[in-house]
């Protein structure tokens, strides 16, 4: 510790040039991270954020949540299966609302994802703002507070395209998006009317929802399918890789996350392995004079700690600046787990890449100290 | 006893088919308080003589004793505490720490023996102290001149109180002044803090100061008497 921190302070110039590169890094991973959780939850954020086990649909739908059509009524079934403690409908249709007493053809429409489910089941979000959902008043919505950035407060009232029926925003809430969307949670039996208005549009299904969420220790999807005869089982996560777009952003961002640490590690892998090599005369004299392998190790691999925590550091710093500038509409959402993980995965990564370091200090012959070998 | 022995020590290099003997059934013993110098043109075999007397490199066959302990069969790791412990180098120019001040070009020697203690910091400060160096105890290689940076070279080789002291070349780029400067303070602090100390030289000036010297010619090393 003693050397590498002399060294890192009387060679800034050189350490500066290597911290910078890290810091450039991990901005970037930082900011990677950031739009992929950005793009996840706005593919998914919803169904990501409901604290479900495992999601029931319509046999064949594969999963997702738009393509499933089922009772609510078999709730009661998969209630009684072994393990499941709760249970909430879910009923998705996307369509486009604009502020009441505008036109049809003029006013400025806002896509949006009409989400019905049943007041104070455990998918229902709590709303950052404004109040939650109730039986009583059912055209009060609670919505997702991107919503706010079109211009849509608390109190105002929406007009649906292709429906009569019109909604008033109760509260907001964060980070509630599906299919790209941001999401209108609405009383489940307001949306069946607005949804299947048309008769037969509900294919004959009494209490129809698209999905039925399940919570409960230890649910097995096999088990749960034993509640009806047309219903199929998936994981939350299942459900969520399901969402239309969710896996496709997800494997690009994680592709380039993953290319990025791995290409990072061999660029600081070649840094630190030149600067190992222009010391080998040093290293040579430390160990003449007595220094152990241990000993220059320990300082090259500290320094390097050092080094890489402080740039991961001002990366992060970066990365939260780099968030007050972001235009709104850039999908970003930094999570802090996130940010220790990355921060973890980058100082290990700059601490293997210094292993072929290692492996050459251990090499270095304490004969070339005397600048002569016969 | 205590100082350095080499019992019939040989060197032999296999390149190839051809075997080089870079030392020849050498014997030579060294006392506490002796200053020693070893001559020789290059390739006698002076570097060799030094790698191995320094713990650096191990002979084909003879025992090599450093403060009475028997180092010939020793691994690679107890060699590097022997050098920490009992030896004391002197290189050639340039083999200071380039990040490191003075006093710390020392104290990094207690630093690899585990941690630096108050009086290490007084003794390290002695050192620079009798060698002249007060004004450069904060000072990097690079604001030294070169006999500066061979005195604290100097220094640090006693600063782990090591039984012997080995010098390669440590006049080879200083002028003829600075030079004796050097080898006088050198031989000062053997005589004072009673070291056991070889230097290898090619500076045939520099003799007058050591009580010894012999000379190194294909292997072979004999004591010279009749020096001008």
């Amino acid at each position: 510790m003693f050397l590498a921190l002399k060294e890192l302070i009387h060679s800034k110039g050189r350490f500066i040039m290597i911290g910078l590169i890290i810091v450039l890094i991990s901005w970037l991973v930082f900011i990677l991270s950031g739009l992929g959780t950005g793009l996840s939850d706005l593919a998914a954020g919803t169904l990501k954020r409901a604290e479900a086990n495992a999601v029931v649909f319509e046999e064949g739908a594969d999963m997702s949540i738009s393509k499933s059509m089922l009772s609510e009524s078999i709730s009661d079934d998969l209630l009684r299966q072994k393990g499941v403690s709760d249970t909430a409908p879910i009923s998705t249709f996307s369509t486009s609302i604009r502020k009441s007493g505008t036109s049809e053809e003029s006013g400025k429409k806002t896509d949006a994802i009409l989400i019905g489910i049943e007041p104070g089941s455990f998918i229902e979000p709590t709303s950052t703002e404004g109040k939650n959902l109730t039986d009583d008043a059912a055209d009060q919505v609670l919505v997702d507070s991107s919503l706010k950035n079109d211009g849509f407060a608390i109190g105002d009232t929406l007009a649906l395209s292709g429906s009569t029926e019109k909604l008033t925003i109760g509260g907001f809430t964060d980070h509630q998006t599906l299919n790209h969307q941001p999401a209108i949670f609405v009383n489940l039996d307001q949306f069946r009317t607005i949804r299947y208005a048309a008769p037969g549009s509900d294919n004959g299904i009494e209490d129809i929802v698209n999905g039925i969420l399940v919570q409960g220790k230890d649910v097995d999807l096999n088990e749960l399918t034993k509640a009806d005869e047309h219903i199929e089982a998936g994981s939350k996560k299942a459900a969520v890789n399901a969402v239309p777009g969710y896996s496709a952003e997800n494997a690009t961002i994680t592709m380039m996350l993953w290319f990025l640490m791995i290409i990072s590690a061999f660029i600081l892998g070649v840094f630190f392995y030149v600067l190992t090599n222009q010391k080998t005369q040093q290293f040579g004299v430390l160990k003449a004079i007595g220094g152990s392998n241990g000993f220059i190790i320990r300082s090259v691999i500290s320094q390097v700690f050092v080094l890489s925590l402080i740039s991961v550091l001002i990366g992060i710093g970066l990365t939260y600046l780099t968030t007050l500038f972001l235009p709104e509409a850039m999908p970003f959402h930094l999570e802090v787990p996130m940010v220790m993980i990355y921060s973890i995965v980058l100082l290990l990564i700059s601490l293997i890449s210094s292993l072929f370091s290692v492996v050459k200090i251990a090499k270095i012959d304490p004969l070339t100290a005397l600048g002569r070998v016969e | 006893m205590t100082g350095i022995q080499l019992k019939n020590v040989t060197k032999r290099y296999q390149e190839n088919e051809f075997e080089t003997i870079a030392l020849n059934d050498v014997s030579l013993t060294i006392e506490a308080g002796e200053f020693v110098a070893i001559i020789g043109p290059s390739g006698s075999g002076k570097s060799t003589f030094l790698s191995i007397a320094g713990a650096l490199l191990q002979a084909t066959e003879g025992e090599v004793f450093i403060n009475e302990q028997n180092i010939t069969h020793l691994n690679e790791k107890e060699l590097s505490a022997v050098r920490l412990k009992q030896i004391g180098f002197i290189l050639q120019t340039s083999n200071l720490i380039p990040y490191l001040t003075a006093l710390d070009q020392l104290l990094v020697v207690k630093r690899m023996n585990g941690s630096v203690t108050k009086e290490d910091k007084i003794f390290a400060t002695e050192l620079l102290n009798d060698l002249g160096l007060e004004k450069k105890r904060n000072k990097f290689p690079n604001e030294c001149s070169g006999g500066e940076r061979q005195r604290i070279a100097i220094a640090r080789a006693f600063m782990n109180d090591p039984a012997i002291i080995l010098a390669d070349e440590p006049t080879a780029s200083l002028d003829t002044n600075r030079a004796h400067e050097v080898v006088k303070l050198m031989a000062n602090e053997v005589k004072a803090r009673q070291k056991a100390a070889v230097m290898v030289t090619h500076d045939e000036r520099m003799l007058d100061y050591c009580d010894r010297v012999y000379r190194i010619e294909d292997g072979i090393l004999k004591e010279e008497t009749n020096l001008i």
